[in-house]
């Protein structure tokens, strides 16, 4: 039983989370409620209580959000990140998996040495490395290419660490086990590590997810044509169009928002223990 | 040529500096169920592996079946193996990791499902069909595994301590069971166990290893009643033999304790003219305190103190001192004494066993496998 005092800390903490939550989340609710208004009305509203409420549901409700997916090609281009994304998770765990895989339980000279290699990758920031990316990528003729895109993102040496780390706790003995049951390496991998690996496959995935979701600079650079485009970069294009209103943007952006808001509240536990496991986590 | 044939098999682990397994030589008859047995650390897991393949071996040579298999790789062996740790399938059904095997082997599907099927049925599985290993017992889960072993028809099945983690009630019908499975299925067994009394319940032969080297192969009563050297002695049986420091003097045995006996010439014949310090080594069931014995030996009779007992409802064990050592004798549940008694016995003189000071090795027996 909690005793009257500590129940009132309860309450009183309660109170200040929800204070502080609100704080953090009042541009999110600012730019909700304004992307369903014309600018007329968002500058009206922007020094009183109301520009944190939406307007009227009427006829007029969701226009931002109409002439952004019928006039531009937003929509194109959040199915375009949709897609590399796919596409990243599946090259990504099986090249990084293998990777790790390799790393953990076959032995090979100077193992540890790689790892400590791998790792030291990490330091190097994705921005002091991208014009050897961008120029190789042109070298090869892959400007403006999916592949060209795809290409320098499937290695990722952080997702190798935490499948290695991950890989070390799996028994021998099943990986035994299994010879003997007539499964060759490459099948045991697909169907006995990753199904019995699916936390850390499943925070691999969503990392990368948000990786290419978020990504702005590596697809700006590789890409010219409009048909290519990724979410942020058709962001950026349609928010700096001087014909598009500021309810458009806000509408833009809403969309924009909308999967990481549902990847995180669907994988937030993945997330966490993603982060966890790659401080002591050891076999 | 055997079935199986271990010639000078060694093993020296990277950067060890010793022999992990010596000299390792050994015939296997088809459908032998013989056990590795020794203390931890004395090579029989090692061995094993190295049959299955899981472990190099560094020289020597393994034949299974007329072919040599040092370089084959562990699935064109034609074994079967059974782990201490189950090692299942954690995210296949019971009834998924029997079949496993067979799916990868392209058996058609309705064979594997009768013989999955039959696995199920003779190791009393059926209602935990659709679980998965996680909500099974250990019990439950090694009868899985066994399972899995069985389905393939391999001509050999190997051991590594698969009753080791599991009660000790359970550990005798899982024992009852698997030799039950061996005598069903006639496929040569290797099994390999720390506890001698698994070793001496199961197996046809028993193979005892310390230190990565043979000490003894013999069927169980073999090793029991004629151990080749001190240590298979006291490996075998419990509880333990009994092992004295002593000086023997023409038909003449002093203990360190200062008492007497003398041996009968038969005995004293054995031991072809040795004299000097011995060790001299007697089960506790061969130390008597009935009266016929008592009447028998009645010139050698000797005294001491009951220091502890140990109940066991149909033996007792007695614990004294004698001999300047810790003895325990096994007597029958009419022979039962309290604690601070004096009681009289004698060593039945034929059942000693006389070993070299230094060496260790028998005097009486001689190694023939």
């Amino acid at each position: 039983m909690l005793t009257k005092r500590q129940k009132t800390f309860n309450y009183i903490l309660a109170a200040v989370l929800l204070v502080l939550s609100l704080f953090f989340l009042f541009p999110v609710i600012w730019m909700l409620a304004n992307s369903f208004k014309g600018d007329a009305a968002i500058t009206a509203d922007m020094n009183t209580v109301s520009a944190f409420i939406p307007p009227a549901l009427n006829g007029s409700f969701f226009e931002n959000y109409v002439s952004i997916l019928t006039n531009t090609s937003f929509l194109r281009y959040m199915a375009n990140t949709l897609f590399y994304a796919a596409v990243l998770i599946v090259l990504g765990i099986v090249v990084n998996g293998l990777a790790g895989y390799a790393l953990a339980k076959i032995k090979f000279p100077f193992r540890e040495r790689w790892v400590l290699v791998i790792l030291l990758l990490q330091i190097v920031p994705m921005e002091t490395i991208i014009t050897i990316h961008f120029l190789m990528i042109a070298k090869m003729g892959l400007l403006n290419t999916i592949v060209g895109y795809i290409l320098p993102m499937i290695v990722n040496p952080f997702n190798i660490f935490l499948f290695r780390q991950v890989f070390l706790s799996l028994p021998d003995d099943v990986y035994e086990a299994a010879q003997l049951d007539f499964c060759s390496p490459i099948k045991y991998f697909f169907t006995m590590v990753l199904p019995m690996s699916k936390t850390v496959v499943a925070t691999v995935s969503v990392f990368t997810f948000l990786g290419v979701w978020n990504d702005y600079l590596w697809p700006s650079l590789v890409f010219t044509s409009s048909d290519l485009l990724t979410a942020q970069i058709g962001l950026n294009s349609i928010t700096a169009n001087e014909n598009t209103t500021m309810g458009q943007t806000l509408a833009v952006i809403t969309l924009v928002t909308i999967p990481v808001i549902i990847i995180y509240s669907l994988f937030s536990k993945q997330i966490v223990e993603g982060v966890t496991s790659t401080g002591s986590k050891e076999g | 040529m055997s079935f199986i044939e271990f010639k000078n098999i060694c093993k020296k682990y990277e950067k060890a500096d010793k022999n992990s397994v010596t000299d390792f030589t050994l015939s296997i008859e088809e459908k032998e169920f013989i056990a590795f047995v020794g203390p931890s650390g004395c090579g029989k897991s090692t061995t094993l592996r190295m049959v299955a393949g899981f472990e190099e071996i560094t020289s020597g040579e393994l034949w299974i079946g007329g072919r040599q298999m040092n370089q084959v790789a562990p699935r064109d062996r034609g074994i079967a193996m059974v782990f201490q740790n189950y090692a299942l399938y954690p995210h296949m059904t019971v009834e998924k990791n029997i079949g496993y095997g067979l799916k990868n082997m392209k058996v058609p599907a309705e064979e594997i499902k009768k013989k999955v099927d039959w696995a199920i049925d003779i190791l009393g599985l059926e209602e935990y069909r659709y679980r998965k290993p996680k909500n099974l017992s250990g019990g439950q889960r090694q009868r899985v595994a066994l399972g899995r072993a069985i389905v393939k028809n391999q001509k050999v099945f190997l051991m590594d301590e698969p009753l080791s983690n599991l009660d000790a009630k359970l550990r005798v019908s899982m024992r009852n069971e698997i030799s039950k499975l061996h005598r069903e299925l006639g496929s040569t067994t290797i099994y390999v166990t720390h506890d001698q009394v698994e070793a001496m319940t199961m197996a046809d032969r028993i193979v005892i290893m310390k230190d990565g080297v043979i000490q003894q192969v013999g069927k169980p009563m073999e090793l029991y009643e004629h151990p080749v050297n001190k240590f298979v002695a006291g490996f075998i049986g419990s509880p333990q033999m009994n092992f004295y420091d002593v000086f023997i003097e023409e038909n003449k045995m002093k203990f360190k304790d200062g008492s007497q006996i003398m041996l009968p010439d038969v005995v004293a014949e054995k031991l072809k003219g040795r004299q000097g310090e011995l060790i001299m080594g007697i089960r506790g069931e061969d130390i008597k305190l009935d009266g016929q014995n008592l009447d028998l030996y009645a010139s050698e009779k000797q005294q001491a103190v009951i220091e502890n007992t140990e109940v066991m409802g149909n033996e007792n064990n007695l614990y004294f001192t004698f001999g300047g050592s810790q003895t325990v004798a096994r007597v029958s549940k009419y022979e039962i004494s309290q604690i601070g008694d004096t009681i009289d016995f004698v060593l039945s003189p034929l059942k000693m066993h006389f070993f070299d000071k230094n060496t260790e090795e028998s005097i009486l027996e001689k190694q023939n496998n």
